[in-house]
């Protein structure tokens, strides 16, 4: 008996660092967030008016509809070309296909704002794209930057490699006997996809999406530099609402906001693993 | 004898891998209603031929024909053959009723059709009843059953099983071998059998294909091939096997074609060992540097002991020259 409160004390000691740290850094902050949400910010008192300035104000709901627009776009493109890739990687054997599936990831490991300076230098319309159709006669100014498709093509950088990976691993995981076991039966490539290969990978594309999309709601660099002033995505909005009015309760109440988008997709994310389909009983 | 129709002609095929392994020179034809096995080592290049004829890998070079038709040039989905699988099979994500069902419905097939020859088919297979499982839900072996189910459902005219019950364990092998015989027979379908188990071949085939090293050694009856192997690898890989050197040559001779006679003889032995096997007993004799595995019945053990002398007469035998 001595022995086995010994041991759970061992247990509880062991556990205890690590979860005060999370309450100390995680939960704490949360709490004091959404309280602080709620407060009127001379009085104190209790409101929703941080809540119902983001909804009301047309210039913040263009904010939210702007990220929300620029997030879905980056979500749809990225996870549809990461796709595409992971399907080239898995099922073409070459030299190419050898070579890009070891160099693929190389993207991520670009500090960010590296990557956007080195992207806006190529795509601003004084920038390389623009110099080089100059030596042919040609202006061409492509209006990426301060646009929202500026942002979205900057996003494709980040988000292709690391949704390949994801999707690359779902579809190295479906043996090569199911996919010539469909086409023994009859099936060609088109019906062998639809049927075999995208229902066997689609819980990854599910996954890699949610995982795209959390990363690109609170997203700041790039929107920082490549972005416009007005819509602005919600990171930007959050740093002026934060640093230049200094109005800590909406500031708060955009946290909880942003929170709560992002929580959709987790909650996406937890159904989808913890779902067991019935063939995988 | 009447003239057998040929179902697959294999004409000077070759395979050739980019590392140069592979098989060429590959000639045979199998007739119809036939259970042919390609036996041999793993590497002998057996499943690569079965995955040819499959159309999951182009030939580099020779012909492959099916019922007088060339197929090299077709996809798998378009061949006439169906191919069951060492293991993963099945399609995990569907019933068992939408596994056999696909490739029907590609055919268009009517669903009350697809639903008859099902009911039929998993009858045949002894899996009633199963068609609302997943296979992850099932054992390997049934999985095996409905796999070659799903095969036989395409009514192809020549079923390619590759290694299929290898993955199970020995005693569903067993019944498995003797049911896939038993369907085989109602059916009368011509079938390509690839395994690196010998025994399994000899309880399968009508004939049998010994391969090594990319080559075919043999091809023969299970009878032909255990009384008279063409080689010495023929004569190592199926069945227990005595070589005995004498001079230039090796004598290959089977345990049970050895008689063992208790006293002085011409080419005496010593007994070294012992065990009984059940209705008969595996005796090993020393004769000089060489051991020689006999089997003699109960009434002759009961008198050995180990130490005894004993003399050999050999009898069925097959010579090679010590070069092979």
């Amino acid at each position: 008996m001595k022995n086995k409160t010994k041991g759970l004390l061992a247990a509880y000691g062991m556990v205890l660092p690590a979860f005060l740290v999370v309450m100390l850094t995680v939960a704490y902050p949360i709490v004091s967030a959404v309280i602080q949400s709620f407060q009127d910010e001379d009085t104190g008192a209790f409101t929703t008016a941080n809540y119902t300035y983001f909804f009301t104000e047309t210039a913040q709901r263009n904010n939210l509809l702007y990220t929300l627009f620029v997030v879905i776009v980056t979500v749809v493109i990225a996870i549809v070309l990461a796709y595409l890739l992971a399907l080239y990687l898995r099922f073409v054997k070459s030299g190419i296909s050898r070579a890009i599936g070891m160099l693929y990831l190389l993207p991520r490991f670009v500090p960010t704002m590296c990557a956007v300076y080195a992207m806006i230098t190529i795509i601003r319309d004084s920038g390389l794209i623009n110099r080089i159709g100059l030596l042919f006669g040609l202006d061409i100014k492509l209006g990426l930057m301060y646009h929202a498709s500026g942002i979205i093509v900057m996003n494709m950088w980040f988000n292709i490699p690391f949704a390949t990976m994801m999707i690359a691993a779902g579809l190295g995981a479906i043996p090569d006997s199911i996919i010539e076991a469909s086409r023994d039966s009859g099936a060609g490539r088109w019906k062998t996809f639809t049927s075999m290969i995208l229902p066997l990978s689609m819980k990854d594309v599910v996954v890699a999406s949610t995982f795209v999309f959390m990363s690109n709601v609170g997203s700041f660099t790039t929107p920082y530099l490549m972005g416009g002033n007005s819509p602005k995505m919600l990171g930007i909005a959050l740093y002026d609402q934060f640093n230049k009015y200094l109005s800590y309760n909406r500031s708060a109440a955009l946290s909880v906001i942003m929170f709560l988008i992002c929580s959709v997709s987790a909650a996406v994310y937890i159904y989808t693993n913890l779902k067991e389909k019935d063939w995988e009983k | 004898m009447e003239e057998r129709k040929v179902k697959l002609e294999l004409k000077d095929m070759a395979k050739k891998y980019d590392n140069g392994d592979g098989v060429e020179h590959i000639n045979l034809k199998v007739y119809e209603g036939e259970i042919v096995t390609f036996l041999g080592p793993s590497g002998c290049g057996k499943s690569t031929i079965l995955r040819t004829i499959g159309g999951f890998m182009d030939v580099t070079d020779g012909d492959i024909l099916v019922d007088g038709q060339s197929i090299v040039n077709l996809p798998p989905e378009k061949r006439p053959t169906a191919m069951v699988f060492q293991s993963y099979n099945l399609w995990p994500h569907m019933t068992i009723y939408e596994n056999l069902a696909f490739g029907l419905k590609l055919r268009k097939v009517p669903k009350k059709e697809i639903d008859a020859e099902i009911k039929k088919m998993l009858e045949l297979v002894s899996m009633s009843g199963f068609e609302k499982k997943y296979p992850g839900q099932l054992s390997g072996g049934q999985q095996q059953r409905i796999a070659i189910a799903r095969s036989l459902l395409l009514k192809p005219s020549l079923l390619l099983l590759d290694e299929p019950f290898s993955a199970l364990d020995a005693k569903i092998r067993q019944q498995m071998r003797e049911e896939l015989k038993k369907i085989q027979s109602d059916l009368g379908i011509t079938v390509i059998f690839v395994t690196h188990d010998q025994e399994e071949a000899m309880a399968l085939s009508h004939r049998i294909v010994v391969m090594n090293k990319g080559k075919f050694d043999q091809v023969g009856t299970p009878g032909e091939i255990y009384d008279s192997p063409a080689t010495l690898h023929v004569a190592s890989f199926i069945g227990e096997m005595n070589f005995i050197r004498n001079g230039g040559s090796t004598i290959a001779v089977r345990p049970e074609d050895i008689v063992v006679n208790k006293g002085h003889g011409p080419m005496e032995a010593v007994v070294r060992t012992i065990m009984m096997l059940g209705h008969y007993v595996v005796l090993t004799v020393q004769r000089g540097n060489e051991i020689i595995k006999c089997y003699v019945d109960r009434e002759l053990s009961d008198q050995l002991r180990e130490g005894d002398l004993v003399n050999l007469t050999i009898g069925k035998h097959t010579v090679f020259s010590r070069a092979a």
